[in-house]
């Protein structure tokens, strides 16, 4: 069984796509094939394996992962500055780093 | 004139921004949200919310930004101390790492009378002693335990049946001690042992050196002798004979038991905990099988799944809970250990659960041959013919040499939680571990792909299954914190 998940481009990063994907290796295999415009998936559910949800189900888990894995990314980006600046605080007195 | 501003002075001024800090989420249930920032306090959020807060048009009056700041997920111009109280957390955090190996696991012989098919070591007939620890490797042995800088040292006896060889315990706890008038170490002593053959010159020798015994108790007599067949069919007999012998002769608390499940212990979780209290234990840890020797070769580990053991886990747990309603107090270890990462700032040093991984820097385990494995699970390993983590000989090699090992640092590495797929991005990680022994048992590598792997989907579920219980009731919550704190 197969369905298939588009995403525009210019909305979500191919990074956030494939982080969702990566997700899903246990229910699903994800063919990702991106345009200039539309970032295609192609969901097939693993045959010989028995499945708790539906593929219906499954592509809107999806979707919401993309979502968040899109959330993740501008975090990501937003807190790197003062992240690397908390570590380096916490280790600056331990000998740990150079 | 008021001693105070008026109360407009304090609130905050419309449209005002916040700065995010660094911060993971993972999805609890279909509408919540775990939060978790990098000293892995966490708060809930529903999905909206979350979404407003991170794309920073969250109601600056709302309860969820009160907590959100207090918890040190954002700052704002009240007040930006949360950066220097993060960094000391997370220094807090990380720093049993400068301390490296406190545990010392010797295999002093390979020899045991028991003939449990769940055995995880692989062990050997007894009277064979050419699986026994010598002297001379035993000396070699410690002279390379000393060089671990930790200022605890805790040296526990494994088996096989470790009081088999009970002569080579005493020559390693006296040369210990002797070398410890000059280390001046926290030096600690445990040996793990089924209690079978215990006499009482030995606990005499234990008593005098304050020996912790840790014992195997599978739950009631008929599961127990079931899983743990001995000649005579009365490993549970001895096991509780010889738990009130170590009672009588070092004290109460000197001994501590653990259980294995098997597929047979999946309908008995009651009766084990129940066994457990008549014995009068303190507490349980809920163990399922690991995937390493006997186990494999007899399929017990494949009897069953671990949806199957978290039925039996979150079964134990409530029963557990609702004892400690009925004003008895008990413990569920393995939730007490994961509470205390969630609820505290400090790391309890569960080998398992630690990133970087537990292997080398929280525990080595010396074989019987001189052999040098990363952890327990990499001797176990080892007994299947797979040398992966084998870090060199006490014989052959020096501290230098096995410590800064290939076996030992690629694997490090590789699995370090903060950049491993999904690890890197979830919100359980700081309660979670690195497992590369594990994931290279199950999947043939240091990382494993999370969503196949066991170790990621049974402590998801605990996580989640603990912060839920937590936020559903109040006084499961005050009982979590209970034992986060001890």
């Amino acid at each position: 069984m197969t369905a298939n998940v588009e995403f525009a481009a210019s909305a979500f990063a191919l990074e956030a796509i494939k982080h969702a994907a990566y997700r899903f290796t246990d229910k699903l295999t994800i063919e990702i094939e991106p345009t200039d415009t539309r970032i295609a998936c192609r969901l097939r559910l693993i045959e010989g394996k028995r499945h708790d949800d539906s593929l219906d189900n499954l592509v809107a888990q999806f979707r919401n992962e993309v979502l968040d894995q899109d959330l993740r990314i501008q975090l990501r980006r937003d807190t790197a500055p003062v992240r690397n600046l908390i570590l380096s605080l916490a280790f600056s007195k331990t000998g740990l780093h150079e | 004139m008021n001693k105070f501003q008026p109360l407009d002075a304090y609130r905050r001024g419309k449209g005002e921004t916040y700065k995010l800090l660094p911060l993971k989420f993972t999805p609890l249930d279909d509408s919540k949200y775990v939060v978790t920032n990098m000293a892995g306090e966490y708060h809930i959020l529903a999905r909206d919310a979350l979404h407003a807060f991170v794309q920073k048009q969250l109601n600056t009056d709302s309860a969820d930004y009160d907590d959100l700041k207090a918890k040190h997920f954002l700052i704002d111009s009240d007040s930006d101390v949360a950066v220097d109280l993060l960094a000391l957390k997370v220094r807090t955090k990380y720093q049993r790492l400068s301390n490296f190996t406190g545990l010392h696991l010797f295999v002093v012989t390979l020899r045991c009378e028991h003939s449990c098919p769940y055995c995880q070591v692989s062990r050997q007939n007894d009277g064979q002693t050419q699986f026994d620890m010598s002297p001379e490797i035993a000396a070699k042995v410690l002279s390379l335990v000393f060089r671990s800088p930790s200022p605890n040292i805790k040296i526990e006896f494994q088996g096989g049946e470790p009081l088999l060889n009970f002569d080579l315990i005493k020559f390693i706890v006296r040369r210990a001690s002797d070398i410890n008038q000059v280390e001046r170490r926290d030096l600690a002593f445990v040996i793990a042992t089924n209690l079978s053959v215990v006499t009482d010159d030995m606990l005499e020798f234990c008593r005098e050196y304050s020996i912790h015994i840790s014992t195997s108790l599978d739950g009631p007599a008929d599961l127990h002798n079931k899983n743990r067949p001995r000649p005579g069919n009365d490993s549970y007999q001895r096991a509780i004979a010889g738990i009130n012998r170590v009672r009588d002769a070092l004290g109460r608390d000197s001994v501590s038991a653990v259980m294995t499940t098997t597929a047979t212990s999946l309908t008995r979780v009651r009766d084990i905990i129940d066994e457990y209290v008549s014995d009068g234990f303190h507490g349980i840890f809920l163990r399922p099988l690991s995937p390493y020797g006997f186990a494999i070769k007899t399929k017990w580990y494949a009897a069953y799944d671990h949806d199957k053991w978290l039925d039996f886990y979150f079964e134990g747990l409530d029963y557990v809970i609702e004892l400690n309603r009925k004003g008895w107090p008990f413990r569920e270890f393995y939730a007490a250990t994961i509470l205390a990462k969630m609820l505290t700032p400090f790391q309890p040093g569960f080998v398992d659960l630690m990133s970087p991984a537990g292997i080398g820097i929280g525990a080595l385990a010396y074989n019987y041959d001189g052999n040098v494995f990363a952890s327990d699970e990499s001797r176990m390993l080892a007994e299947m013919h797979d040398n992966t983590f084998l870090l060199g000989n006490v014989q052959t090699n020096t501290y230098e040499q096995i410590i800064l090992s290939n076996s030992l640092l690629n694997p490090l590495e590789a699995s370090f939680t903060e950049s491993v797929p999904m690890c890197s991005d979830c919100a359980f990680e700081p309660f979670c571990g690195a497992d590369p022994v594990y994931h290279h048992a199950t999947q043939g590598d240091f990382v494993g792909r999370k969503p196949l792997s066991g170790f990621c989907n049974r402590n998801m579920a605990i996580f989640k299954g603990l912060i839920s219980r937590m936020e559903a009731d109040t006084t499961t919550r005050e009982l979590f914190y209970q034992w986060a704190s001890r």
